[in-house]
């Protein structure tokens, strides 16, 4: 369902953080880096679940309407604007990953490219 | 709570050692017992965890369970869960998952609910033995010296009905009724399913549990396989309920897909 080979780096404006089972999901509002000039669009991005995000330093209030966060997801194959995340920036400057289950980022949350990791083959 | 027996004797033991007993022994007898072989409660974690599982396996402390072996299906299953399990496998590589029983919020049941996906609580009280399993809030008792209902005569459920009982420091347990469509491994069985389990304490933060599933409609012979739980000490296990899932199954391909609200 998710490209975990292509990844992609966002960043914009959270509208909406949903944080229940089976999935959190963040809507972020942001352009498509792929498609440079392009308006910015509301994008679905799913996360693990709350279980999995507390045991990893998560907090159901850290992110909210409105900040300012960039991510790394794992683009959903359709082209529609959603993914999966990889690793989020908070406002603050924190970096959260999404649990193992989802993997690491393979390009970077500071500036989209791609982390040395990625070259191995 | 946890060693409460095994302290018992080990103060029986020093009162009756004589006063002129040397050092070392005394030493040597309050050291020995460190947990309760019939006790496990507590929350615990599959073993080993699946960042481990790239690990050296001679570096895990207690050693690895074997894979979970295929299912000694009967020839006329066979093929169909061979070709079934192709066509998983080429979606998985794909990146095109079919949808599961998750998918559609639904919990594992037994014996899935068993390999701790999640974390699992185990309280015992002098009546049952109660399994949590955080993921999907699954609840499981079995019950003491209890009987099973026949075959039959079980009503399928989820997790059907269980009775267990002690045999030395095994805890064995027996479990019928599941309902056919709840299935571990895409394994399909019949009403006359028995799932048996022996579970003991490797040490005094590990557990495992040797699981024999029966079914003489559908399998050959027993099919067997072995889970390891370690301790997570002090944790509480989070609420789950599977309130809004995004993902649902494409109706046309039995893919999964993920519903968008906005755009």
């Amino acid at each position: 369902m998710f490209d975990s080979d292509h990844q992609v780096r966002l960043a914009g404006k959270v509208t909406k953080f949903e944080w229940q089972n089976p999935h959190v999901y963040i809507e972020l509002e942001a352009p498509d880096p792929r498609k440079p000039g392009s308006k910015p669009r509301t994008w679905t991005i799913e996360c693990a679940n709350p279980g999995i995000l507390n045991r990893i330093g998560w907090k159901f209030n850290m992110i909210k309407k409105d900040d300012p966060i960039a991510i790394v997801i794992a683009p959903y194959r359709t082209g529609e604007p959603a993914g999966l995340l990889k690793q989020v920036k908070l406002a603050d400057g924190r970096i959260f990953g999404n649990g193992g289950p989802a993997g690491p980022p393979n390009i970077s949350i500071e500036d989209g490219k791609p982390l040395p990791a990625a070259a191995k083959p | 709570m946890r060693p409460a027996a095994g302290w018992a004797l080990v103060l029986g033991a020093a009162l009756l050692a004589p006063a002129c007993a040397p050092k070392t022994e005394t030493v040597a007898a309050t050291a020995a017992p460190t947990f309760d072989p019939k006790d496990f409660s507590g929350t615990w974690d599959r073993y080993p965890q699946p960042l481990e599982a790239g690990r050296d396996p001679s570096t895990l402390k207690i050693p690895a369970p074997d894979a979970i072996p295929p299912p000694p299906l009967k020839p006329d299953f066979k093929a169909a869960w061979e070709a079934e399990q192709k066509v998983i496998a080429a979606a998985n590589a794909a990146g095109e998952p079919i949808a599961t029983g998750y998918t559609h919020c639904l919990p594992d049941g037994m014996p899935a609910m068993m390999m701790a996906m999640f974390p699992m609580e185990v309280l015992q009280t002098p009546r049952q033995v109660t399994f949590i399993q955080e993921a999907y809030n699954q609840v499981r008792r079995v019950y003491l010296n209890d009987t099973l209902p026949a075959v039959e005569d079980a009503e399928p459920g989820f997790w059907g009905h269980a009775v267990g009982k002690w045999e030395g420091n095994d805890f064995v347990t027996e479990t019928v009724g599941i309902k056919e469509n709840v299935k571990f491994r895409n394994t399909p069985h019949s009403p006359a399913m028995r799932i048996h389990e022996r579970m003991r304490m490797i040490d005094a933060d590990h557990f495992e549990n040797e699981v024999t599933v029966e079914d003489p409609e559908y399998l050959t012979g027993p099919w067997s396989w072995k889970w390891v739980y370690q301790r997570r000490p002090n944790y509480k296990m989070y609420e789950y309920v599977c309130e809004d899932n995004r993902e649902y199954a494409d109706p046309k391909t039995g893919k999964a897909r993920l519903r968008i609200d906005h755009d």
